[in-house]
């Protein structure tokens, strides 16, 4: 049975191409590896790899969106939760997928909740200031509630392998990291904003699970503050030089200062996941990400011609090319069997969190 | 007979099995097991493309199958149903008409739905919030571009005293005043606030010596407040924000205000003609011609016109080609068709 088990595992592993010998005989082969996991404690990297496609994905994104059209927004519940299920089925991992498996009706009370939220805080506005500010602080006061429902939700809705993903954050560390520290980043002029970013991934990740085994997360403040500082430096410098340019008077600003921008936005927008992620481990494997500014600059802006010049109808394709960028550059560096990963107690209070789900099952994340 | 992978939910180990279905059970079968399951309280998942499929067992163990062709069959034959949405979002043909009907319905509802729908809305907004909007709207326009009016009192009192015996339509349901300021940015122009406070600049008490004239532009802007058009005005340009903002969302939220702007300016030209009507019928009410109106609207063009001659920034034209005034010619002979 054991053999077995790690026959099979092996030939997957053979069919990967991992850039070993893949005509061996997969058990001995297997063994091998194993023995040199133990001896040099060398990783085994599994990138991920993104199957979506364009076309196909099109084709379910118009007729849903016609769908949700035509419902007013109702069906755009159930257009979210095909989305995520075609963007989690081909995410493949070690030759297997993930499945999304949230229900639409929990997405539809969620968005239904957070839309009553929205229409409260305007009415609230309209009429008066110092009712606005009241709707405003009762509005925070459930947020943090509502975001640790919907991560769970999330999580709990997400599988690979046949094993689910659970979050287990309690709800006073989010109204900590969700309430307290955005309002200090707001008292200290966003002096905070990277401390506090890098609290809420620490939150996020640190307390999430596959099966019985924990997510860990390790990226330090500094790291976070040096990528927002360096930005920062970015921006400085760019206003230095644009200052330079309008003294001088060239007209070369007009095309510098969007590309400058759109290489910073890309600089964020590529070193913050590759930092979340190398940070980010799953028991003894560890993840990466090595996203790259100039290609994902270059999505990003194709993208962003392709939308504008076919009046939205790219926004599939566009989606699919930025998914497969930036999953494919993504994987996990496996310190042993993947295959070894078995379900525990987890499992089991996921099942009797099933049942309150029912009551708070919700998702407010669009 | 299917190859398929099964997880039986507790490990992450793939077990290769061939796959059946029996009458209304499946039937797993690999090197050292056989499971059964009811179809029944099996969950099949939706296809999707071509990503795999899932069967959930009751027991949370599933099975993942690629073979898309031999499962359809399977289940066809079993006499399991798909999904009525199933077949649209795989066929091209679904998809080139669903694209389609997305153009109509959107033509359609910015068309119709939109301006009947901030219509209704508009006419239902408390009046609290239109006073709220009313003074906001001021102090703001205060801070950026008015200045107060230099017209001594006296002039200021024989204004209001003639615009207070303009009789309001019959169905009139709001109550007006104006008040007075300047602006020799903005140059001759009155504007009406939502909550029924009408701005009248020096330039444009300065522009005629008529004050029929002047009320009659009055009558124009009485026309802008009683049918809420600044308040349509906001629903429609925030809804024409929000599904643009929600549709290009990937771009960026500025890219999609431009639109909103531009898209904006057809609007109000339908709002001039329905304040000019109801401005006419004012002025019939009160004993005056509706040719009183077309007369300022013509000082209004030519000022307007020998004020841009005269600065010419760039900014002027884009916002004269922008501009929500209808051709006033066009507006002139509709009022007053002895006119010339």
């Amino acid at each position: 049975m054991v053999l077995q088990r790690h026959g099979g595992y092996s030939a997957r592993g053979a069919v990967l191409g991992e850039g070993r010998g893949a005509g061996d005989d997969s058990l001995a082969y297997m063994d091998r590896e194993r023995m040199d996991m133990q001896t040099h404690q060398q990783p085994q990297e599994h990138a991920f790899e993104f199957t979506g496609n364009g076309w196909e994905y099109f084709k379910i994104w118009i007729v849903n969106l016609l769908l949700s059209i035509l419902t007013l927004g109702i069906y755009s519940a159930w257009a979210k939760v095909r989305r995520l299920q075609y963007f989690y089925r081909n995410t493949r991992l070690a030759d297997a997928s993930f499945e999304y498996h949230g229900l639409p009706m929990s997405i539809l009370k969620g968005r239904l909740i957070a839309f009553g939220l929205l229409l409260i805080y305007y009415a609230a506005g309209a009429i008066s200031p110092v009712l606005a500010i009241i709707a405003f602080i009762l509005i925070a006061a459930i947020v943090p509630w509502m975001i640790v429902r919907s991560l769970r939700f999330k999580l709990r809705n997400s599988s690979y392998r046949g094993l689910r993903f659970s979050f287990s954050g309690s709800d006073a560390a989010a109204y900590t990291v969700f309430l307290l520290f955005p309002f200090l980043t707001l008292l200290t002029l966003s002096g905070l904003a990277p401390f506090t970013h890098q609290r809420i991934k620490q939150y996020q990740h640190g307390n999430s699970q596959f099966g019985d085994t924990y997510f860990s997360f390790d990226a330090t403040v500094g790291s976070f503050y040096g990528v927002y500082l360096r930005m920062l430096g970015m921006f400085v410098g760019l206003g230095v030089v644009s200052g330079i340019l309008v003294a001088v008077g060239l007209p070369l600003i007009l095309v510098l200062l969007p590309v400058a921008y759109l290489f910073i936005a890309g600089y964020y927008a590529v070193r913050l996941p590759n930092l979340i992620w190398s940070g980010t481990g799953l028991g003894e494997h560890a993840f990466y990400s090595r996203l790259e500014i100039k290609p994902y600059v270059w999505i990003f802006f194709t993208n962003m011609l392709g939308i504008i010049f076919t009046l939205g109808l790219f926004v599939p394709f566009a989606q699919i090319r930025m998914m497969k960028y930036k999953i494919e550059n993504m994987g996990l560096l496996a310190q042993g069997d993947l295959a070894e990963f078995c379900a525990g107690q987890s499992q089991d209070a996921n099942a009797t969190g099933e049942e309150t789900a029912e009551m708070f099952d919700l998702d407010i994340s669009l | 007979m299917i190859s398929a992978r099964y997880f039986d939910g507790k490990t992450t180990a793939a077990k290769a099995v061939e796959l059946s279905l029996v009458g209304q059970e499946w039937v797993l079968r690999g090197d050292d097991l056989e499971l059964r399951y009811p179809l029944l309280q099996t969950q099949i998942s939706e296809r999707l493309g071509n990503t795999p499929r899932l069967l959930t067992f009751a027991d949370g163990g599933h099975c993942e199958v690629t073979d898309h062709v031999a499962l359809d069959q399977m289940l066809e034959a079993a006499g399991v149903r798909r999904s009525w949405v199933d077949g649209m979002q795989h066929s091209l043909g679904w998809a080139l008409l669903a694209s389609l009907a997305i153009v109509a319905v959107l033509i359609a509802s910015y068309v119709y739905l939109l301006p009947w729908s901030a219509g209704v809305i508009a006419q239902r907004v408390p009046d609290a919030v239109l006073q709220k909007m009313g003074s906001s709207t001021l102090d703001t326009l205060d801070k950026l571009m008015l200045q107060p009016s230099k017209l001594d009192a006296t002039r200021q009192q024989a204004l209001t005293a003639a615009y207070a015996k303009l009789q309001p339509l019959p169905d009139s349901k709001m109550s007006y005043h104006i008040v007075f300021r300047s602006s020799p940015r903005m140059g001759p122009n009155a504007f009406a606030l939502p909550d029924g406070t009408i701005v009248m600049l020096d330039e444009l008490v300065a522009l005629t010596e008529k004050d029929d004239e002047i009320v009659a532009v009055l009558a124009h802007e009485r026309g802008h407040i009683e049918q809420r058009h600044a308040m349509r005005m906001v629903l429609q340009s925030s809804a024409v924000g929000l599904v643009m903002t929600w549709y290009m969302g990937d771009v960026s939220s500025l890219l999609a205000t431009v639109p909103a702007v531009i898209l904006q300016a057809s609007y109000s030209r339908d709002m001039e003609r329905e304040s000019d009507e109801y401005a006419e019928r004012t002025l019939q009410l009160n004993g005056l011609s509706p040719c009183l109106l077309a007369t300022a609207l013509e000082k209004l063009e030519a000022a307007h016109l020998s004020r841009n001659e005269k600065t010419r920034s760039t900014q002027d034209e884009a916002m004269d080609y922008l501009s929500s005034h209808p051709a006033t010619p066009e507006r002139i002979q509709q009022m007053c068709p002895e006119w010339r």
